[in-house]
């Protein structure tokens, strides 16, 4: 009788924390690696959220008649009403494009990742390797965060530089804080993401959409409260919203939409459990309805 | 019938052939134009000193609705054809593709024919909408404005054709720069917003360089009715840049592209990616 090579997968063995934690460091390293291959991309990045916040500001001082003190009356006179009057209109669109640019790169990667797994066929192959897939998206999200990091901060200081803006002037300690509380909801939101993109395949579009969905909820050209009530609350229920309101509010010492400090620290605190654990979990739903389904391989 | 013709034909089929397999993609597409126009428009009432009177916000509006045509045109352009060789040089079809004896032109030609129809259906929707917003949009002399637009895309198509090159070239990083490109137009040649705006340096060292600045201000003047911006005294001079880029962009383009190529096969990089 020919020998038979039989695998058994681990047994009742299971990998340990350190074969665990060398996952997330594989894929990390990897991830890196590639984007390494490609510097290009990361100067891009850089660039991308000082043009986004470049094209209202020069679209604003046009509408103002060309004037930029006029631009700022107007832009005062318009987030005023709202409660939230302001007329750095230059911080203001900076902030708002920059972090849109942070969460719009959190989603691309997670999205990406997933997409291009499929279509060069190694999605499949990661699913029937022994390693959890919780490693795995940790590797992958702790990427898609220092890429989003390292953009977010440069293009913040080309951005100051560029539009003569301070950004330190405000309370910089606590956007700083509300910055890193509004990370581990991120985290959950492009898990949400990596899903979709697997279900419904058409990462292209569906990521380009969103994105435009995403700005328009965060606000990033103007305050979400000049929307009607029904599409303002949503808006608001949306962690970016949340998180890109709290960073604004404290570096142009203006009144956050959500109220005190104090709910807006309790509001992040919620949102920083809640949403990764919530996102996780409808990962696992969609990826064990596909495995069902169709399989993992298909694109 | 032609070679060419069958290739352009067979290929054209085949893309929209696999657009039909993603409808939510073109769904997607079409929104997503909508939200972009939606959120400038909000943005420009942020902006707006009370009491300006209605004419003023009509031309502003269709300076602005008018030049995002020429943008999107341009930027559907460059991602399509860009973003198709990108795809199956990561699905590993390009070598073969390539090493198959059809037409180099019509392969080029079919990636874009698809979504420039359906960029043309986005333009008459995203136009009708702004209309509705700022009560009617000026619209004048529209057969001069569609030669200028056929003139235009043509000249894209060059546009295009160099970034096929490039991202056979530069691969991945090809996407950013196209990103790059586009926004770089969008701000030098003053897509969403007058060229006044503009710094006069800004205006007369870059944007007077660029041809697809003639481009968006004769399309867009034309439609309001009004003298360019750019060369006030000299329309005919705006025109005869506007058709010279319409025709030598798309030669000299093909030119770059097929040179890429070659070379690409003599390195024998087509199938790295």
């Amino acid at each position: 009788m020919a020998p038979e090579t039989v695998s058994h997968g681990f047994g009742l063995g299971r990998p340990g924390w350190r074969a665990s934690l060398d996952i997330v460091r594989t894929v990390f390293i990897a991830r890196l690696k590639i984007i390494f291959r490609y510097r290009l991309s990361i100067l891009g990045e850089t660039v991308m959220p000082v043009v986004f916040a470049a094209m209202p500001i020069l679209l604003g001082t046009a509408i103002a008649g060309g004037s930029e003190q006029q631009a700022a009356d107007n832009f005062f006179r318009y987030t005023n009403a709202v409660g939230q009057g302001t007329t750095d209109f230059r911080l203001y669109m900076l902030l708002g494009s920059n972090t849109f640019m942070l969460v719009s790169l959190m989603l691309w990667l997670i999205g990406y990742w997933v997409r291009r797994e499929q279509e060069t066929g190694t999605l499949e192959a990661l699913y029937l390797s022994p390693a959890k897939r919780i490693h795995i998206l940790a590797g992958v999200t702790s990427y898609t965060l220092v890429r989003a990091l390292l953009a977010f901060t440069t293009a913040m200081a080309l951005g100051s530089i560029l539009f003569g803006v301070n950004p330190l002037a405000g309370n910089f300690a606590a956007a700083m804080g509300y910055f890193l509380l509004g990370i581990p909801a991120l985290w959950g939101i492009s898990f949400f993401f990596g899903a979709l993109v697997m279900r419904i395949k058409e990462a292209n579009a569906v990521i380009q959409l969103l994105q435009w969905v995403l700005a328009f909820a965060m606000g990033i050209y103007f305050p979400v409260s000049v929307f009607p009530a029904i599409v303002r609350y949503t808006a608001m229920a949306f962690p970016p919203t949340l998180m890109n309101d709290a960073m604004r509010s404290s570096l142009l010492s203006i009144p956050s939409l959500y109220g005190e400090w104090y709910v807006v620290v309790g509001l992040m605190f919620m949102a920083a459990w809640s949403v990764p654990l919530l996102g996780y979990e409808f990962f696992l739903r969609t990826e064990r309805r596909i495995k069902r389904d169709q399989g993992v391989g298909q694109f | 019938m032609p070679q060419y013709l069958e290739t352009f034909l067979a290929m054209s089929k085949k893309v929209l052939v696999e657009y039909s397999r993603y409808p939510i993609a073109f769904v997607a597409l079409f929104v997503q134009i909508f939200l972009i126009i939606v959120l400038f428009v909000i943005t420009s009432f942020a902006f707006e000193t009370p009491g300006t009177g209605q004419a003023q916000t009509t031309r502003f509006a269709a300076m602005m609705a008018y030049g995002f045509v020429t943008n999107i045109i341009l930027s559907f352009t460059l991602w399509e054809i860009g973003f198709s060789i990108r795809e199956e040089q990561v699905r590993g079809t390009l070598e073969s593709l390539y090493l198959s004896p059809t037409n180099k032109f019509s392969n080029l030609l079919s990636r874009v024919f698809a979504i420039l129809l359906w960029t043309a259906a986005i333009s008459i929707g995203g136009l009708l909408l702004v209309s509705g917003l700022v009560g009617g949009l000026p619209v004048n002399n529209l057969g001069k404005a569609l030669f200028v637009l056929l003139m235009t895309t043509t000249g894209f198509l060059g546009f295009g054709f160099i970034f096929a090159g490039i991202t056979i070239r530069l691969k991945e990083t090809a996407q950013i720069l196209v990103n790059g490109v586009q926004f770089f137009f969008m701000i030098f040649s003053a897509q969403v917003f007058p060229f006044s705006v503009l710094p006069l340096a800004v205006q007369d060292y870059v944007s007077r360089w660029l041809p697809v600045s003639y481009c968006v201000d004769l399309f867009r003047t034309t439609l309001i009715g009004e003298a360019p911006e750019l060369l006030p005294n000299d329309v005919l001079v705006e025109y005869a840049i506007v058709i010279a880029f319409g025709i030598v962009s798309p030669i000299i383009g093909y030119f770059y592209y097929n040179w890429i190529d070659r070379k690409a096969r003599t390195e024998g990089t087509l199938g790295e990616y």
